[in-house]
């Protein structure tokens, strides 16, 4: 019941508006009641909003606003990208990616692996409700 | 301005156990148990135990105004009432005071309700129901005196205050006649030397 997840130096948080939408970012600065500073290590240090951020579980051990070398060291150690492609909330978002980048094509096979799916899922089921 | 987290911690004696699930505190002990809804506070309820095993109560307030963060303490104060209430109950005792008309007071309904008669003379009857989990008795020993008990700090002390009120003179100078039922002690049940 009591929160978990913290703003904090070193929190990874994840854009969810504006025009990073979708970035892990590393919380390295805290401005003001409203604003934060981040940083990536692809992307250059900026402010944005605490409404913009989801705060995830992970968190990486920096001191305040350090070099962008030290930064990526730490999210090294830290292991930042495998732990976040490993956690479910990751996942998820990596399949709705890819099922966003489907073409026509990709479409249709989908359809026809679902349908086999169900078919099969169908046919344990008649076994079931006749041996019930 | 906001602060960004005001929180404030108090510490729960044992022989009385607390539940809290979504701002509704409820406390039993020894003399019965009590419920209390805090929903209309905008606060965060934990129970933990800290480094020395203790159990604590602990209430905060992320990004409260003054107003919110005052409140964590009368909240605190709340539950403080809801445990004493519940190992020692609560025991107001009030006074008659009249200066010429005896005030006539029985006590009917199986301790539940007073009915005051003569009060200044009056050919009135005022009869007063006692809240829940109240009970009142005339005090032996003590001219004039009448003793409310029970668990709820709220009930009892708002059953005193209908009592008083029901005695109130009218349409005379209130500071010549000074007749009524008054609180003349607030205090537990269970006194610990």
């Amino acid at each position: 019941m009591p929160f978990k997840r913290f703003v904090e130096i070193g929190r990874v948080a994840l854009i969810n508006y504006g025009k990073d939408y979708g970035r892990l970012v590393v919380i390295v600065d805290v401005i003001d009641q409203t604003r934060a500073l981040v940083d990536a290590p692809d992307m250059v240090r900026s402010q944005i909003n605490f409404k913009r951020l989801s705060l995830t579980d992970i968190k990486v051990d920096i001191k305040r606003v350090p070099k962008k070398k030290d930064l990526v060291k730490a999210m090294e150690d830290a292991d930042v990208k495998n732990k976040w492609e490993k956690s479910s909330w990751g996942r998820k978002l990596i399949v709705k990616k890819r099922r966003a980048s489907l073409n026509d094509f990709d479409r249709f096979k989908l359809m026809l692996a679902k349908i086999k799916r169900a078919a099969v899922v169908r046919q344990e089921l008649a076994k079931l409700k006749k041996t019930a | 301005m906001k602060n960004i987290l005001s929180s404030e911690t108090m510490n729960i004696p044992d022989g009385v156990s607390i539940k809290v699930h979504a701002k509704v505190i409820e406390v039993e002990g020894p003399r019965g148990s009590l419920v209390r809804d805090f929903k209309h506070l905008n606060l965060d309820f934990d129970l933990i135990t800290d480094d020395n095993g203790k159990r604590k109560l602990k209430i905060d307030a992320w990004f409260g105004s003054r107003k919110t963060s005052a409140a964590i303490r009368t909240a605190l104060s709340h539950v403080e009432n809801l445990i004493t209430g519940v190992t020692k109950g609560y025991r107001y005792k009030m006074r008659f005071v009249y200066a010429h008309f005896p005030i006539n007071a029985s006590i009917t309904n199986n301790n539940k309700s007073i009915e005051i008669r003569n009060f200044l003379g009056e050919k009135k009857v005022r009869k007063v129901d006692m809240l829940e989990g109240v009970s009142v008795l005339r005090s032996e020993k003590v001219k004039d005196e009448v003793v409310l008990d029970g668990n709820d700090i709220e009930l009892v002390s708002r059953s005193c205050a209908l009592i008083n009120q029901k005695c109130h003179v009218k349409n005379k100078d209130i500071r010549k006649f000074l007749d009524g039922i008054y609180v003349s002690e607030k205090g537990t049940i269970l006194v610990d030397e």
